[in-house]
């Protein structure tokens, strides 16, 4: 390798290179490319603007269960079935209906389900 | 535009405090990422409107992957360098389907590059620099500024680039030489000959 004098120094050539290209480098730091405020700004506005829209995007599903769109029809079906059912089981067993009636046979009302219902006050 | 707020904390935990709706951290992690990324996309890309929809691309998928992000994952700057470096890549790529040269081939190196060095100002250097990195292969030039100008270690852009760190040593190496040889071979260009000084 070829020993070149330089600052009064011996260095060899790739060490010299090696020199330069880091005053290349310490150059292109001290002019790095700068974004301007406009363009900051623009970032700072995407900023605020996303993190509304993380409330509504992260937030609203969590709220939401995957069974929520069917709970009417939940509700509409097993609103039906406990009908169809009390009107099968007066049909089979009619007598478990007018057993749990504290009335006579011919009065059935649904206060009779609540506890400790006088019923007395009714007829007065 | 306001300063960004000066704090202490860690970018991971700003990302999380913007994830629940502190705006400010949002601001300070702009403060911190945008300069660099901005920079480093500048270098690499050689045009600054590119290098802004980068950067504006990079903080965006921060944002919405904030609420997802937990502490101690990884650490947010070396995450986001990897999304710029793979914007970047994109963009050169395409640059490349579509036929565009960065820069006309490097001359033949005619004298070494300490003489450059001493005879031409500080811009001038930054800019024959820049001149340079667009002549190397877009590898090169990503692993080149990330180490010797952004100032990143090895394994950090190992982490960013997705390769080993033998990798990007020999990258580095590579793009060094390919560096110095265009740098002397524009000499004549920067006109370091005659300046005399």
């Amino acid at each position: 390798m070829a020993e070149r004098t330089n600052w009064g120094m011996n260095m060899t050539e790739d060490k010299r290179d090696e020199a330069a290209l880091e005053a290349f480098f310490d150059a292109s730091r001290s002019h790095a490319p700068v974004p301007d405020d406009t363009f900051l700004a623009r970032l700072s506005a995407d900023a605020e603007r996303v993190d509304l829209q993380t409330e509504k995007t992260f937030a609203a599903p969590r709220m939401v269960s995957p069974f929520a769109r069917f709970k009417g029809l939940f509700a509409a079906s097993g609103l039906s079935g406990v009908a169809a059912l009390g009107l099968w089981l007066g049909f089979i067993m009619p007598d478990i209906v007018t057993n749990l009636s504290p009335l006579s046979e011919d009065v059935t009302t649904l206060s009779a389900f609540l506890p400790g219902s006088d019923l007395s006050v009714l007829s007065e | 535009m306001d300063q960004p707020l000066e704090t202490d904390a860690p970018d991971d935990a700003l990302v999380i405090a913007f994830a629940n709706g502190d705006s400010e951290a949002g601001q300070v992690l702009i403060g911190r990422l945008a300069p660099r990324l901005f920079a480093y996309a500048a270098r690499v890309l050689n045009d600054r409107a590119e290098a802004e929809d980068v950067v504006q691309d990079t903080m965006m998928r921060l944002w919405k992957m904030a609420p997802d992000w937990r502490q101690g994952d990884a650490q947010v700057s070396t995450w986001a360098y990897r999304v710029a470096v793979n914007l970047c890549t994109d963009r050169l790529r395409r640059r490349k389907t579509r036929g565009q040269v960065d820069i006309d081939s490097i001359a033949e190196p005619e004298a070494d590059l300490q003489s450059a060095v001493e005879q031409i100002t500080e811009k001038d250097r930054a800019d024959a620099l820049q001149g340079a990195l667009a002549t190397l292969p877009e590898r090169q030039r990503q692993a080149v500024v990330l180490r010797h100008i952004e100032g990143l270690s090895n394994p950090d852009i190992a982490r960013i680039m997705d390769i080993g760190i033998e990798a990007v040593e020999s990258l580095t190496a590579r793009g060094k030489r390919a560096l110095k040889d265009a740098l002397i071979g524009r000499k004549d260009e920067l006109g370091y000959e005659h300046d005399g000084r």
